[in-house]
Parts: C-alpha cells; sequence; structure tokens
C-alpha cells in the first residue's frame, strides 16, 4: 500500500484499518534525561510549562522516529489541580502524589474545583497540545491523557484506604467512582478541544491488585460510558497483569488496549480477538532500562509476530533509559515489516 | 487436636499443593478452638472479632506467643498462599493485615515486656523518591508476625537514612522496595553507598516491589529478591540462619 504518515499511521492502526507499518507509539509517554538535556526542558518544569512540554514531548517524533507524541508525561497532573500535597521531585524522578497525606475521605467530598481547567498543571497539558497541534498536526498523532476514576481514586482518598474501602462499603466506592470520572471526562474533553486526536485513559485497576471481579463490578460500566463521552479512540492503559481482564476490557468499545509485558503478546493478541487494538509492550525495567537495542529488537519481533497493532514501551520509560533502545522500537517495526513484505514477494 | 473450625476447613481448601496443605493444617494440630476461630477471622478481615477474641484468649490465660503463633500467625499463612495463587488480592490482604493489627495491638506490648529475643533486625524502607508502600507495609507485618524486630524508615529513604538506620540499631538485614521504575535504580545507588563505606559484608540486602524481577535485583547486586511477602520473611528467615 501507499506509505502513510505517521498521523495517518497510528489513526489507522487505532481504528483496525490498514496501515503500511506498525505504528511506533507512546500512549504514556518516553521522556528520557538525556532528552531533557537535548532540549533543554528538564523535569518537573516540563511538566509545569507548556512550551517546555511540547518541546520534549515532540522529541519523541523528532529524535526518536516514533509516530505519535504524547506531553502528559506523568500521571499527576489533574491531581495536583485538585489540590493534593506533591512531592515533584527532580529531572531524573517522576513528580509524585503524597498519597499518605490524602485530600478527601468519602464522595461527598469529591469536586471539582472551579478553576480546574486553568489550573497551572492542567493548561500545561492543553495549551502544550495546541503548540504540538500546530507543528506536527497533520503528519503526527497527538495523544493526550486523562486519569481514570480508579486512579484518581488512589491520588485523592491515598492507596490503602481506597482499596479498603471496596470492601467495607463498595456502595460507596462506586459512588466516588462515579463523581470522579467527571473529572476524567472534562479534562479530557479539554484536550480533545485543544487538538489531541487520542486519548490514553489510564486507570490502574492491574491484576497486581485487584481481582478480575472488581473491573466488572466498579469500572467496566464507567469505562464503557467513557467511550460514548469522550469523541475520539481511547487507549486504556493499566499496568501489570490484566489478560484476565482482557476480555472485559475488550466489550467497553475503548479503541485499543496498552499493555504490560508481564503478559505475553501472543496471549494478548488472542484474548482481543480484534475486539480491541493492542499497544504495547516492550519491557521497561529488565530491557528498555538494562539492556540493548538487540533485545529490544527481540521483543518488537516477538509483539510484530503476535500481530500487535502498535508497538512501544509497556509503560512510561525508566527516565534513565539510552536513546539507542528507543530509537531500535521504529528500526525493528521497518525492519520486520521489510522482511516481511520481501517474504511475499 | 486437629482443624475443628469449619470456615478455617473451608479456607484450607483453597490450598491446591497438598504438602502445604499439610504443613499449614499442622499449625493447628495443637491448637484450641478459640485459636482456630482467631485465624479464621483474621482471614476473613474481621478486625473487630479478632480483637475481641484476642483480648478473650488473654483473659482466658492463653499466653501471648501461643494467641500469635497459633492465631494470627496461622491465619495469616493461609492469606498469604491465597494471594500467591491469585485466589485473594490486595483488598482483602489489606483488610487481613488490618484484623492482624488488630490482635497485635493487644499482644505485641506483652511480647515486648517478655524480652524474648527476636529471630533478627530488619531496616526496612521504601528507597529515595518513592512514596508507595503497601508492599513494604505488609512485609513488615508478616516479618513481626515471624519474630523479627522491624524498623521501618517509611518512604522515600536516602541511601543516608538507610545506612544510619543500620549503623544505629546494628541490624543485619536490609529490605528496600520500589513501585517506580525511575526509583528502582535508588536500591543500586544505596547498595553502592554500603560498598563505599566498605559495610556491605555486614548486611544482607534484600530487595522486592511489583516492577521488579530477580535478574533486576542480581544485577543491583541485591543478596535476595522477594516476589511477595511470603517470599520477603522466608529469604529474612534465611539470612537469619545463615549470619
Amino acid at each position: 500500500m501507499e506509505k502513510l504518515n505517521s498521523k495517518q499511521r497510528v489513526m489507522n492502526a487505532i481504528k483496525g484499518l490498514p496501515v503500511d507499518r506498525v505504528p511506533a507509539v507512546n500512549p504514556t509517554n518516553i521522556a528520557t534525561v538525556e532528552l531533557m538535556d537535548l532540549v533543554n526542558a528538564p523535569f518537573p518544569k516540563a511538566c509545569q510549562d507548556p512550551e517546555l512540554a511540547a518541546r520534549l514531548a515532540a522529541t519523541g517524533y523528532t529524535e526518536l522516529g516514533f509516530d505519535s507524541i504524547s506531553p502528559y508525561f506523568s500521571i499527576i497532573q489533574e491531581s495536583s489541580a485538585l489540590g493534593c500535597e506533591m512531592q515533584w521531585e527532580e529531572k531524573d524522578n517522576w513528580p509524585t502524589v503524597r498519597m499518605n497525606n490524602p485530600i478527601w475521605k468519602s464522595a461527598e467530598d469529591v469536586k471539582l474545583p472551579k478553576n480546574f481547567l486553568n489550573h497551572r498543571d492542567i493548561k500545561t497539558i492543553t495549551e502544550s497540545i495546541k503548540i504540538l497541534k500546530q507543528e506536527f498536526g497533520n503528519d503526527v498523532a497527538i495523544i493526550g491523557k486523562t486519569m481514570g476514576p480508579w486512579t484518581l481514586a488512589y491520588h485523592v482518598f491515598g492507596v490503602e484506604r481506597f482499596l479498603i474501602g471496596t470492601i467495607d462499603n463498595p456502595d460507596e466506592t462506586t459512588k466516588a467512582l462515579k463523581k470522579l470520572k467527571d473529572i476524567s471526562v472534562v479534562f479530557g474533553e479539554a484536550q480533545i478541544e485543544a487538538g489531541a486526536d487520542i486519548l490514553t485513559f489510564p486507570d490502574h485497576a492491574t491484576g497486581d491488585l485487584v481481582s478480575s471481579d472488581y473491573y466488572s463490578k466498579f469500572l467496566q460500566e464507567i469505562h464503557n460510558d467513557m467511550v460514548d463521552l469522550l469523541p475520539v479512540p481511547l487507549i486504556l492503559h493499566i499496568c501489570g497483569k490484566t489478560l484476565d481482564r482482557l476480555p472485559l476490557i475488550a466489550d467497553t468499545g475503548m479503541a485499543a488496549f496498552h499493555f504490560d509485558s508481564k503478559n505475553t503478546p501472543s496471549e494478548a493478541a488472542a484474548l482481543a480477538k480484534n475486539k480491541i487494538m493492542l499497544v504495547g509492550n516492550i519491557n521497561n525495567p529488565d530491557t528498555l532500562y538494562a539492556k540493548g537495542p538487540e533485545e529490544v529488537r527481540a521483543e518488537v519481533f516477538e509483539c510484530m509476530d503476535a500481530g500487535i497493532q502498535m508497538i512501544g514501551p509497556e509503560c512510561a520509560v525508566p527516565l534513565a533509559t539510552k536513546l539507542d533502545n528507543l530509537i531500535e522500537i521504529p528500526r525493528a517495526i521497518a525492519d520486520w515489516t521489510k522482511k516481511m513484505s520481501s517474504n511475499t514477494l | 487436636m486437629t482443624v475443628v473450625n469449619t470456615e478455617l476447613e473451608k479456607e484450607l481448601a483453597h490450598i491446591s499443593n497438598e504438602q502445604e496443605k499439610s504443613h499449614i493444617r499442622a499449625l493447628w494440630k495443637n491448637a484450641d478452638p478459640l485459636m482456630q476461630e482467631i485465624s479464621a477471622c483474621l482471614i476473613q478481615g474481621r478486625n473487630k472479632e479478632v480483637d475481641e477474641l484476642t483480648l478473650k484468649a488473654l483473659e482466658n490465660g492463653f499466653e501471648a506467643n501461643t494467641i500469635l503463633d497459633e492465631g494470627l500467625v496461622a491465619g495469616m499463612a493461609i492469606v498469604g498462599i491465597k494471594f500467591r495463587d491469585n485466589i485473594i488480592f490486595v483488598p482483602e490482604v489489606l483488610v487481613a493485615a488490618r484484623a492482624m493489627k488488630a490482635g497485635m495491638f493487644h499482644i505485641e506490648p506483652i511480647l515486648s515486656a517478655s524480652g524474648i529475643e527476636p529471630i533478627g533486625k530488619v531496616i526496612m524502607g521504601t528507597v529515595k523518591g518513592d512514596l508507595h508502600d503497601i508492599g513494604k507495609n505488609l512485609c513488615n507485618m508478616m516479618l513481626r508476625g515471624a519474630g523479627f524486630n522491624v524498623i521501618d524508615l517509611g518512604v522515600d529513604t536516602s541511601p543516608e537514612e538507610f545506612i544510619a538506620a543500620v549503623e544505629e540499631n546494628n541490624a543485619n538485614i536490609l529490605g528496600m522496595s520500589a513501585l517506580l521504575t525511575t526509583t528502582m535504580p535508588n536500591m543500586g545507588k544505596t547498595i553502592e553507598a554500603f560498598e563505599d563505606l566498605e559495610l556491605r559484608n555486614s548486611i544482607k540486602i534484600m530487595v522486592g516491589g511489583a516492577p521488579l524481577s530477580q535478574e533486576f535485583a542480581d544485577e543491583m547486586g541485591a543478596d535476595g529478591y522477594g516476589k511477595d511477602a511470603i517470599s520477603c520473611v522466608d529469604l529474612a528467615k534465611h539470612f537469619a540462619s545463615s549470619i
């Protein structure tokens, strides 16, 4: 087929349409310290200033050759705007919410602050999307990100208290999640208005923490609603083990699922049955961080062989990841594609 | 005496490995029905009942050690296995831990006052830049239940703080936890700091956390990797016996 540009490639892939080659994408982020130094956009400032966020995010395309750009690097922008206590860290670590000092105790407390969309850390994302849209909008897929209610709940209630609450008072949990969902929608809509082509929707109901029954009981319906409420393709992201809930996720109507290396590509593909596109799942700590391009290439090939529709790191990459390893992802995709087409000829 | 508590018998049915089942069953071999009831309530996360039953047991003259071993720790052994085998998940473990804490509230002061020597002293902490502590807290609780003296440094712990705590407490086992891929390398930096001060040989270091693997632990130079709280206790026991 004719050569597509990066944006066309990603948009086709996420809709299950034909592509000239599988795209390399970054639904979470691929910012590294090396890239921060390269464009003088270090953390935490790059999480607080739209110009810096856009500049750092663009390197995913300009320096690494990925087909998408994602300017939301962490998982804390909304939580900061909601008033959570933050630990902003330095350029070698992600900013974090101090979850030991949660801001809310119950569903009753969940409220969207009036100035939410004008908060510095929210505008950093929406304004950076506008900048990126102007510069790369025709060529590259711009992926925004809005955190799901389950992840927001960890931040605003504290992980331990929230998880215990799911047993002590599940109705209260459901009520809180429904109210938190409205925050996810408001931020998602703002990013779409700013120009996001796709939204990543991280909602960490991972198999490392909760059962698949929890997914169906507390989240499946909410995720289904999100698909109706946000009119761009959504990529659900859940870290950790997720094969047990993948069939449930596939039924939500989400366009794609970004999955972790704890799940093998072939098993994930068999469970997704093309009802949902898959993005993933190059291992971060053992491969991208600690090994070399050869091992990265082997994992990319494994994903390609399994029929994974979009390839990228399993989650936000360790900030000390070597650029050679990240560059190897699109390079290996291109080589695999070339090899396959020459086999066909 | 054998297992007479019907709820506990049902819980034992979750254990598929027969050898493991015999081992766990043996924990209640000489246990009073009251201890078995404490275990059953703990497994189900019924903290108020564990609180009341522990008090009742003390009033009835049971030794604090007996309640700990045959009631609380025996119950947590099943919780650990169910968690490892994906029969239960973190919320269920957290409510069981809360129940254990309710029982420990009454017996810990008695055990401390009795002057029984702990089987080892463990310094625990989440590494610098990381604020996640659920896994570490579960490990702390299981270690305490297994007879260790645990000094918990909390979250966001620098190499210097780890070193100071080890020296101050004359501890011989150190446990580090991390949940973020950005903070995992701080385990290696902490180990290096021990090496720089020539303290590495006097301490056994174990690491754990969701994104970790044995491979990563080996690369960082740790002495052991625990994939869950049970492995953490096994490792600490192994270290304690080899020191």
